[in-house]
């Protein structure tokens, strides 16, 4: 009798927080991710709004609403795809499996890329090459006395350049991660049948790869699609509209139902080509091998080529990532852009209002608008990293537990559907949702808790990505052993999960804090002057002609990420002295 | 038909291969066998022209193929030779009959001819069902099977096998053995096989090398091995089970174990090391001069005997006999040592008698 009241308790206190676990983090998961998106779809066919979708579709504005831009948004989607596979590709190749000089050098540089914002390249590529067309300030090579033609000023040659300059390094951390698990064993095999160098590129090591390339492309495709502050910084100002400029044009305007009809064609383009990607590369083959001692592959033999890749692949990355940090760093100090390297001046940085200086705008450390955008985009960070970071655990924990049924799989749908929707979009959808009172609840539309909503649920794909490998790293056999012993969930949480993936939560927690920062795309929609944030901040200065505010604002967002990026490096060494010895 | 001469080969500061000649004639099975890091890897890529030695030569047929002196090798494919790799290394994107195939079409083969030995081929390895099917579609004994396959298509004079049944079960370890030496008689083909398993080495080599540390221990037959090791090490690796050791000093009226006990009637001058073969030993319950004490560990039952264990201080011995004794773990056992060690190792490993 006692006995089976044990038993009877005991399965009761395993089986119930499960299920209730599993409601909840659907709960989580409805409310964050699937509530905005329905209601942004259900707007849009409401009696007032239905007609919008007339007019973007089949009116005599949808030329320029919807088709134009739908013209220039797919060739920079397809162009920032073909340039990512070639030059990501080609640097992944160098660094796998060539014997080229500074291979971990280029290696490192080709991450860095993504770290930095796309308008800040944006904003760099303007200081470098902004001609006298749209009046302003002119840029620096205008200013060396070159004529910099409106095509390499403006518009989608910049915006390509900048874009796959961005995404590059997107395809290459794919394909090289796909290089690295190429067994040396299947090259080997290959050479052992006598094919030429050639014959063993494309006859084996390109399909074994493709997959990867595919993926690789396909991402920077969504990328480029999806792409706000380039098109919106280079291309605006010509009028070159890409659906992400348009559905911000119409909401800014007001025009809110057709900007949301927009965002919602953007949301299926957008995941019409990701799962075109997918579907292309899941197949009855898998490329799992079974492991041999291979590794020891011999690496393809560049011969005189050596040096001149190198410099290539150093150059590359160099104007992809040193430069632009160079070239804003110096705006920020320049009073004209023209004269970068003459005349500086603190006044951007220190400066109070002087009426002769940029209508009287003072510099950053005494400009309150500024400092009241650092503090709040800085408390942002943190609270959308902890938050992400402990809501993704929990559901990668849910998730891990129950495997399979229809809550565990609708969750994970639901978590990884932000990653195929445009940040804004997605913004719009929050706009769509929560800008508007619900019930007894207020509208949030203009405050601090729509941004962390919002950002906490467009990042939580990485959160549950996170979740999941340390999940699955640490689960299995230790948490196991630990229940055995009679501990808790939390017990078990916070004695042997949370202490063994330290690394990973703060890894993973650093990705959602830097991404947050210097993202533009999601929150230039939620802005509103009460709620700062830098980004958004640093767009405005720039599209008002205050481009030396933007470079510096866009500098302190590049410290900020990476300040906090070294400052996790070393929490994560400390925090692990058995992985040291 | 194998010539191997003096072959060495470093890494860096890592000499893996130093200095091995061998020679084994047409059609021979040689195994290399030796622990991991022996080098017995190392050997076998440079016989498949993956590695250049860095000194002495390997000719096959009387065509020197590399030349560690020169830094010089044909080339992998002109050797006329095929490897089965450890991971079998089976192009993932291709199906089976694709896989047996592109060796061909790299070879200049017309695609008639193709289309026949890929047929001739894998019906031999009984997998022509699975022709269709892709790499991760069938089971680690089908694939093993299709890199064999690929390997025997091309008919290669010499084919070379890098730990091919590593990856799979005890049972199907059993059959491939069999299947491999099938193929070995039906290409006629010079057959060099890596492993670490001394049992697979004994079962299907004509020749084996011993490898340790770079250096073949001892190269010969597998029973003249067996019968005859040359150094410690060899007689401690082969065998199943494996020949015992007993480390012995030279005392007053004969050698003593390092134990102690007293081993009368045989002279030493110096510490060496006895060897016993297990099937010598006879164990009993009870004692007497003539008999090491030992704490009973294990007995498990082999081909209608039993293997016997028994442990003192580091020193581990296994008999084989008739009957198990009626002990349990941690009781005395006492082991009756033969009157004469069938061998003595100096304690740098070299056989003294």
């Amino acid at each position: 009798m006692a006995l089976a009241a044990i038993d009877g308790m005991g399965r009761r206190l395993f089986a119930a927080p499960g299920r209730f676990l599993s409601v909840f983090v659907l709960a989580i998961a409805v409310i964050l991710i699937a509530a905005p998106l329905v209601k942004i779809a259900l707007v849009t066919i409401s009696p007032q709004t239905i007609a919008a979708w007339g007019d973007v579709l089949t009116s005599r504005l949808s030329p320029n609403l919807f088709y134009k831009p739908l013209g220039n948004t797919l060739l920079i989607g397809a162009s920032v795809a073909g340039g990512c596979v070639i030059i990501g590709g080609f640097l992944a190749w160098l660094v796998m499996m060539t014997d080229v000089p500074f291979r971990r050098t280029i290696a490192v540089l080709s991450t860095l890329p993504f770290m930095i914002p796309s308008f800040a390249a944006a904003l760099a590529w303007s200081v470098l090459f902004r001609n006298e067309r749209v009046g302003g300030q002119i840029g620096f090579l205008q200013g060396l006395g070159m004529e910099i033609p409106d095509w390499l000023a403006w518009g989608m040659v910049p915006s390509l350049i900048v874009l796959i300059t961005h995404y590059y390094s997107l395809t290459f951390t794919v394909i090289a991660a796909a290089l690295a698990t190429v067994n040396a064993d299947l090259v080997e095999a290959a050479q052992m049948t006598g094919a030429s160098r050639r014959r063993v590129f494309f006859g084996i090591i390109l399909p074994v790869t493709l997959p990867a390339v595919i993926a690789g492309g396909s991402l920077s495709f969504a990328g480029g699609v999806s792409n706000f502050a380039v098109p919106a910084l280079l291309g605006l100002p010509v009028r070159m509209q890409t659906l992400s400029t348009r559905i911000y044009g119409m909401m800014e305007v007001g025009q809110t139902a057709r900007g949301y009809v927009i965002a919602l064609l953007l949301v299926l383009i957008s995941a019409f080509f990701l799962w075109l990607g997918n579907r292309l590369i899941t197949g009855r083959r898998s490329y799992a091998t079974i492991t041999g001692k291979g590794g020891r592959a011999k690496r393809f033999d560049l011969g005189g080529l050596r040096w001149p890749l190198c410099t290539l692949a150093l150059t590359i990355s160099v104007f992809a990532t040193i430069v632009p940090v160079l070239v804003l760093t110096a705006s920020s100090f320049a009073p004209s852009a023209s004269a970068l390297l003459s005349n500086w001046t603190l006044h951007y940085w220190l400066g109070e209002s002087t009426p002769s200086i940029a209508q009287g705008l003072a510099g950053i450390a005494h400009n309150p608008d500024i400092l009241s955008a650092i503090g709040i985009t800085i408390g942002l960070g943190l609270i959308v990293a902890a938050a992400g970071s402990a809501v993704g655990l929990l559901i990668s924990y849910s998730l891990v537990r129950a495997k399979r049924g229809f809550v565990p799989t609708a969750v994970s749908q639901l978590c990884f559907l932000p990653l195929f929707i445009p940040g804004i979009a997605f913004g719009a959808a929050y706009i769509a949702l929560y800008g508007a009172p619900i019930g007894p609840f207020p509208a949030l539309y203009g405050t601090f808790g729509l941004l962390v909503l919002a950002a906490t649920a467009f990042l939580l794909p990485f959160a549950v990505q996170t979740g999941r490998a340390v999940i699955q790293q640490v689960s299995g056999d230790l948490e196991e052993s630990a229940r055995l012993t009679g501990a808790g969930f939390v017990r078990r949480l916070t004695a042997i999960t949370i202490p063994l993936s330290a690394r990973g939560l703060t890894a993973g927690a650093l990705l959602v804090f830097v991404k947050i920062v210097r993202d533009l795309s999601l929150v230039v929609l939620l802005f509103t002057p009460t709620m700062p944030v830098l980004s958004v901040v640093a767009y405005r200065y720039a599209s008002e002609g205050f481009a030396q505010f933007a470079n510096a604002i866009t500098v302190v967002i590049l410290l900020i990420s990476i300040t906090v990026s070294l400052i996790a490096n070393r929490l994560q060494a400390k925090s692990q002295p058995w992985l040291q010895a | 038909m194998i010539k191997i001469v003096n072959l060495a080969k470093r890494f860096g500061a890592v000499e893996a291969v130093r200095g091995v000649s061998l020679e084994v004639p047409e059609g021979a099975f040689l195994v290399l066998v030796g622990p991991s890091g022996c080098g017995k890897s190392t050997m076998l890529r440079m016989l498949a022209g993956l590695e250049v030695p860095t000194g002495g030569l390997i000719a096959f047929g009387g065509d020197v193929v590399s030349d560690g002196e020169q830094r010089w090798t044909i080339e992998p494919a002109k050797r006329n030779a095929g490897l089965v790799f450890q991971s079998y290394a089976l192009w993932p994107h291709m199906t089976v009959a694709g896989n047996v195939d592109w060796p061909l079409k790299v070879a200049g083969w017309d695609p008639a001819q193709r289309s026949e030995r890929v047929g001739e081929v894998l019906t031999l390895l009984a997998i022509y069902d699975l022709a269709n099917r892709y790499p991760n579609e069938i089971s680690g004994g089908q694939q093993q099977r299709v890199a064999i396959a690929r390997m025997i298509a091309a008919k290669p004079g010499i084919l070379l096998f890098d730990e091919p049944l590593s990856n799979l079960d005890a049972k199907l370890r059993v059959e491939m053995r069999t299947e491999l030496l099938k193929i070995h008689r039906a290409t006629g083909a010079t057959s060099v096989y890596v492993t670490h398993d001394q049992v697979e080495a004994m079962t299907m080599a004509s020749h084996v090398a011993v490898m340790n540390h770079g250096l073949v221990e001892q190269f010969g037959a597998p029973r003249d091995l067996v019968a005859d090791p040359a150094t410690a090490f060899v007689a401690t690796f082969l065998g199943t089970p494996p020949n015992n050791l007993i480390a012995v000093e030279p005392a007053e009226g004969g050698a003593s174990f390092a134990g102690g006990k007293l081993l009368p009637g045989l002279d030493v001058d110096r510490p060496v090391d006895f060897m016993y073969r297990a099937e010598d030993f006879r164990v009993s319950e009870s004692g007497n001069s003539a008999t090491l004490a030992l704490e009973y560990a294990e007995a498990s039952p082999i081909a209608g005997r039993y293997m016997v264990t028994g442990t003192v201080g580091s020193l581990r011995l296994t008999a084989v006999v008739d009957r198990a004794p009626h002990l349990s773990p941690g009781d005395t056992i006492h082991f009756h040592i033969p009157d004469r060690p069938a061998a003595v190792f100096a304690k740098n490993g070299e056989r003294l008698s």
